[in-house]
């Protein structure tokens, strides 16, 4: 695989330690998420690897060139925090400039405003946009220029429920294009529905890097219900596959050792006469993972 | 350049106060060249600047460039309302993210304050130029250009200022501070300068003070702001009122303020440029 990004023993320190010794890779295709609580140090890191943040340590690559230059920056689409543009000029006229600044044909500020829905207010002043307007304007800024990397830190921050779907659907827009994305937020379901791979950052470290799927060791865990819980107890327990069960707001959770397919189960348990009235297999949310893994490294 | 230029443009010219003030600007530093063609009332006094010799060659160069250089702080605002922008704004740093190099940028505004002083500068010497032809006794073709660098004076004394505000503005980075911080070293050079006179004249003798204040080179000179207002005099001595009276006028070319003055400017230029380099956005 391509690696887009290559970050190693990355350290900021302000007064405190933002960024502490973090390394992990990107590689080209995916989409990223950067998890962490608020003043995890998300920002700082996107801070050092677009250059507008000073490294006290530690080294990266950008396309197996390193640090940041302004041609790299210029094959880089990024939203930071908030978006930035002049307040008094028209969503037009500030994609003038970044099209001047990364050197792309003006022809594609339309496109791009067209891919976020707002051509038709184009030439309306910035500072009169609504918040979800401004994002979605700094979406199609970032896009301006065909990245082949987008950065995105708390793309859905602040925005109501509509706002934020409208984001989401643009970013899994994006990525199905194949662009390369790495995209931070303390939105956990958020990353859960739009990222193959996290990096989790606690208190400036990175606490796990690889994919989702891989995050959790566990195997899951099934939900069931019968007529009889204390008889459906005993029989899981009979199974020995589970390493833990328990009853929990009227379903019986089972945590799975040795895998076993839904349709197993239920044939087992009907070969024990049990019928069940629910039975569901599920994996750990993201949430559940990550809250696991920050407890886990309490440093 | 021509792409800093136009970003520039873009930037700015769709700034209010940018518009208003360089519109501003321009008017009065036309109007104010024309200021000895109007009677004044000084108590009772009649005062023509015309009279008094304004518009004669080669004293003009020396009078215009020092009343439209008064002028500098109106042309002072706009610069600093455009980069202060850049930072409450926080354009700068998505600049920077846009692909824009911190080089680019110190490029980009020392552009902007290049074009107003080369424009300010070029105006005061046409409009100067035809009111010399105009309005003055003298029309000796060697008189005519003989204190011509006083309009080279004039543009660095601009340029001085401006990169000096342009350098406040990376500072402070936000317009009010820029000021304060403007007139907290104004008041440091005089306050500075009175100290340094004070001790050196101490213990000189009454008969011997006004040579030594002539011959010697005080710290103080050097300062910006001091350096930039010794690029050219106060022509009041020069007016026919005052050689009636007695008063002289001595002016020797200030050699020694120019070199402070470009120095300054590359200090100021490296320094802003230092500032955006080492500070984290």
């Amino acid at each position: 695989m391509e690696k887009i990004l290559e970050v190693k023993n990355l350290t900021k320190k302000f007064k405190h330690i933002a960024v502490n010794n973090i390394s992990f890779d990107v590689e080209k295709g995916n989409v990223y998420g950067l998890l962490g609580p608020n003043g995890s140090g998300k920002s700082t890191t996107f801070g050092m690897l677009l250059s507008t943040i000073n490294p006290t340590s530690g080294s990266w690559k950008w396309f197996g060139k390193d640090g940041t230059d302004t041609e790299t920056l210029k094959k880089i689409g990024a939203i930071i925090e908030q978006p930035n543009f002049y307040p008094y000029l028209s969503a037009e006229k500030n994609l003038q400039i970044v099209a001047e600044i990364k050197g792309v044909s003006e022809k594609r500020i339309d496109e791009v405003l067209d891919i976020v829905n707002l051509l038709a207010r184009k030439k309306d002043a910035f500072r009169t946009y609504s918040l979800g307007m401004k994002q979605r304007l700094a979406i199609a800024s970032a896009l301006l220029a065909d990245p082949e990397v987008l950065i995105l830190d708390e793309p859905t921050n602040g925005l109501d429920p509509e706002g934020i779907i409208q984001i989401r659907e643009i970013i899994s827009k994006i990525a199905k294009s194949g662009t390369t994305i790495i995209v931070a937020s303390h939105l956990l379901d958020e990353i859960e529905k739009i990222c193959s791979h996290v990096i989790v950052l606690k208190q400036g470290t990175a606490i796990y890097s690889g994919s989702v799927d891989a995050m959790s060791n566990t195997k899951g865990f099934f939900e069931l219900k019968a007529d009889d819980m204390s008889q459906l107890i005993s029989a899981l327990e009979s199974f020995g596959i589970f390493s833990s069960i328990k009853e929990h707001d009227n379903l019986i959770v089972a945590q799975i050792s040795e895998d076993i397919s839904a349709s197993e189960l239920n044939r087992k348990l009907f070969d024990k006469g049990i019928a069940l009235a629910h039975l569901q297999k599920k994996k750990e949310s993201l949430e559940t993972q990550f809250l696991e893994l920050v407890k886990q490294n309490n440093l | 350049m021509i792409r800093l230029l136009k970003l520039e443009y873009l930037k700015n010219l769709n700034y209010n106060p940018f518009r208003i003030f360089t519109l501003l600007y321009f008017l009065v530093l036309t109007l104010l060249l024309f200021i000895g063609l109007v009677d004044f009332d000084l108590a009772g006094l009649k005062v023509n600047l015309k009279e008094q010799g304004m518009y004669n060659f080669p004293g003009i160069w020396n009078f215009t460039t020092y009343i439209v250089g008064l002028l500098k702080i109106f042309l002072g605002c706009i610069i600093v309302f455009s980069i202060c922008q850049e930072f409450s704004n926080r354009m700068f740093k998505q600049n920077i993210i846009d692909g824009l190099s911190r080089e680019e940028f110190i490029a980009s505004k020392l552009l902007t304050i290049l074009v107003f002083t080369i424009f300010s500068t070029l105006l005061v010497f046409v409009i100067a130029l035809v009111l010399g032809k105009t309005y003055s006794d003298t029309q000796d073709s060697e008189l005519i250009f003989k204190e011509i660098y006083f309009i080279f004076n004039y543009f660095l004394k601009l340029f001085t200022f401006f990169t000096f505000l342009m350098f406040l503005s990376v500072l402070f980075r936000k317009s009010i501070f820029v000021f304060l911080g403007f007139f907290m070293l104004w008041f440091a050079e005089g306050i500075f300068s009175g100290i340094e006179k004070f001790t050196l004249l101490k213990n000189v003798a009454q008969k011997d003070k006004a040579r030594v204040m002539l011959e010697h080179h005080f710290i103080s000179d050097y300062l910006p702001l001091e350096s930039m207002s010794s690029l050219i005099p106060n022509p009041l001595v020069r007016t026919k009122m005052a050689q009636m009276i007695g008063m002289d006028f001595k002016f020797e070319y200030p050699v020694s303020s120019v070199i402070a003055c470009a120095v300054w400017s590359l200090i100021f230029i490296g320094g802003s440029y230092l500032i955006l380099k080492k500070k984290d956005w």
